[in-house]
């Protein structure tokens, strides 16, 4: 069984089909990336399986556990974690404690615990601190912990939402957009560090517009456009799919001759 | 230069210390310090409306304004001196439990609206206020629009009657540490980092596994108990409660309280911005006639030149000093 299944899933906003009927499954441990030109619905598929939008038709199922109708954090809670299209962090705070709060739900102790500051829930916030320098040093990042996120370059400032959402410790992990901005060098950083997330056993689907990057990175692909999937495949098989180019180019018949 | 710069910071870190502790031994010994009764029911209304202050400022540690804290002030008030009139309950019994039913009529009242928050938030809780005033002033069995009259003092404690002002002190000052300690308590574990959270970036907040409606409940819940509390303080200092005490005007400057001091700092803002709230019309014996519009006059000039509160003019000092630094380093560096 697949580890998220996606059945007839539509969503409409207003009379506009953002999603009609998709159907994919996504696998253990694979990177799957989810490409299409702009509005074909590959961050509004994110915001249902994240649980920011209800899907108007359709279910999605995770683990073998329908996660329709569930609200966001109790999404989160079950290990879906996402990184945002545009730098989401909490600006005002430092790297170190962008990633502390994303510890959140991975206390063992009571709320109330912690309130009373009990010995055990301390030992476990410093526990939580040391996790929090180890996703720090995984990500390359642990050498600007102290500095504000407000004030990173916008390369690190992804890696940091990357570094949120593990922080949430995911089985499976959402990201979106996380190459848009930033240039080569930068790129290929977050290319290896994707890889490495991934090698160490998490199940991550991306949605990028960077073809090229994509093509190296995955292990499979999906093509949406208008909402709906016209290509699924090894990246090789994109490559040379005829609707694919089509999408991304448009077809020659379009092109009528102006002047006759 | 720099080098001096952070001798000196050090040095006032040290004497921040001593500083604190001084401070501390004059709050201790006020009374002594404070002949007049009059001064010491300043410093009692101030306390009061530290803790008031304190209370909204836990509802915008989670990105909530309200206008309705003196509501919950109200209930507390309401709630106490009837415990004690008329089920003749000890007012040390009532001090607590006046607490908890302002608790849980936040509870209840909160499940409804902290589900939306923003605007929808503040024009809701402003209309729970104006209710509950409404309210009381209609029940003839709360004394109608006259309030409640003859709440008697606290029940002596061992050899303390509660005659003198400074009974009273000492229990609100012990009160407002009991606010200060709990709040601290929960702004520093996971509670605070949540609520911080949330006020942030409520979107990712969500996506961290953090409930947005509980966090919020809680601190509506924890901030209507800490002005209950304070609520039924007031009733049996003052002795007398009545409706428009509690007004919708009251809400407006508890929120002042917590904005003149700085919104970011959680307990000392509410702290300073009481402390001048209360204590600057004093000095500049204005009337009570034009000190609304003076206030009003203060904050608006406040918010355009200091939105941070008077608690970040350091840091905004300190910005200011580091700009002209580099600007004299970058001069030096051209020559």
């Amino acid at each position: 069984m697949a580890f998220l299944e996606v059945r007839n899933l539509t969503k409409h906003f207003g009379g506009l089909a953002a999603i009609s009927t998709l159907n994919l499954d996504i696998f253990d441990s694979e990177i799957l990336g989810i490409i299409g030109p702009n509005g074909a619905g590959k961050s509004t598929f994110f915001n249902i399986v994240n649980g920011f939008y209800p899907p108007t038709k359709g279910k999605v199922t995770f683990k073998g556990r329908d996660i329709i109708g569930l609200k966001a954090h109790q999404i989160a809670q079950l290990g879906i974690g996402r990184s945002f299209q545009a730098s989401t962090l909490f600006m005002n705070l430092t790297v170190f404690d962008n990633v502390f709060t994303g510890f959140h739900m991975n206390y063992k102790e009571a709320v109330w615990m912690s309130f009373l500051h009990a010995p055990y829930a301390l030992r476990e916030e410093r526990s939580a601190k040391q996790r929090v320098m180890e996703i720090l040093e995984f990500m390359g990042l642990a050498a600007l912990k102290d500095q504000i996120a407000h004030n990173l370059p916008h390369g690190h400032q992804r890696i940091l939402g990357i570094c949120i959402a593990l922080a949430t410790q995911p089985k499976l992990l959402l990201l979106d957009e996380p190459l848009t901005g930033m240039h080569l060098e930068e790129t290929s950083t977050m290319l290896n560090l994707i890889k490495k997330i991934q090698n160490s056993g998490m199940t991550i689907v991306l949605v990028e517009h960077n073809m090229e990057a994509v093509m190296r990175l995955c292990d499979r692909i999906i093509v949406l456009n208008h909402g709906k999937k016209i290509a699924e495949g090894l990246p090789k098989e994109i490559r040379d799919n005829k609707d694919v180019i089509e999408a991304y180019l448009g077809t020659e018949e379009e092109f009528e001759p102006i002047a006759s | 230069m720099e080098k001096w710069l952070r001798m000196y910071s050090t040095k006032l870190r040290t004497k921040g210390v001593t500083l604190f502790i001084i401070l501390g031994i004059i709050i201790l010994l006020l009374p002594l310090l404070l002949k007049s009764p009059y001064q010491m029911h300043l410093i009692i209304m101030l306390c009061i409306n530290i803790v008031l202050g304190m209370s909204f400022a836990m509802l915008f540690s989670t990105g909530l304004i309200t206008i309705g804290a003196a509501a919950f002030w109200a209930i507390g008030a309401y709630a106490s001196a009837v415990l004690v009139m008329n089920l003749n309950l000890s007012f040390w019994l009532a001090l607590p439990l006046a607490s908890i039913i302002t608790g849980m009529i936040a509870f209840m009242l909160g499940s409804i609206i902290v589900r939306a928050p923003g605007v929808a938030f503040v024009v809701q809780t402003m209309v729970i206020n104006m209710i509950v005033v409404q309210a009381l002033g209609q029940m003839e069995f709360l004394g109608g629009w006259g309030g409640i009259l003859d709440i008697p003092r606290p029940n002596p404690i061992v050899s303390i009657k509660f005659v003198s002002k400074t009974h009273y002190y000492y229990l609100i000052l012990f009160l407002l540490l009991l606010t200060v300690v709990v709040f601290y308590a929960l702004y520093s574990s996971r509670i605070g980092r949540a609520w911080r959270s949330i006020r942030l970036n409520p979107r990712l907040a969500q996506t961290l596994g953090i409930n947005l409606f509980r966090y919020r409940l809680l601190a509506f819940i924890i901030a209507s108990m800490s002005a209950g509390l304070v609520g039924s303080f007031y009733a049996h200092y003052f002795g007398t409660i009545e409706p428009n005490t509690f007004s919708v005007f009251k809400s407006i400057y508890i929120q002042i309280y917590g904005i003149l001091g700085g919104l970011n700092f959680y307990l000392m803002g509410p702290t300073i911005g009481s402390l001048m709230m209360t204590l600057v019309p004093e000095f500049l014996r204005v009337g009570k006639e034009i000190e609304p519009i003076l206030t009003g006059g203060i904050l608006i000039l406040l918010v355009i030149f200091l939105p941070g509160g008077i608690l970040s003019l350091p840091e905004r000092m300190g910005s200011l000093a580091t700009a002209f630094l580099s600007r004299i380093k970058r001069k030096e560096s051209l020559h």
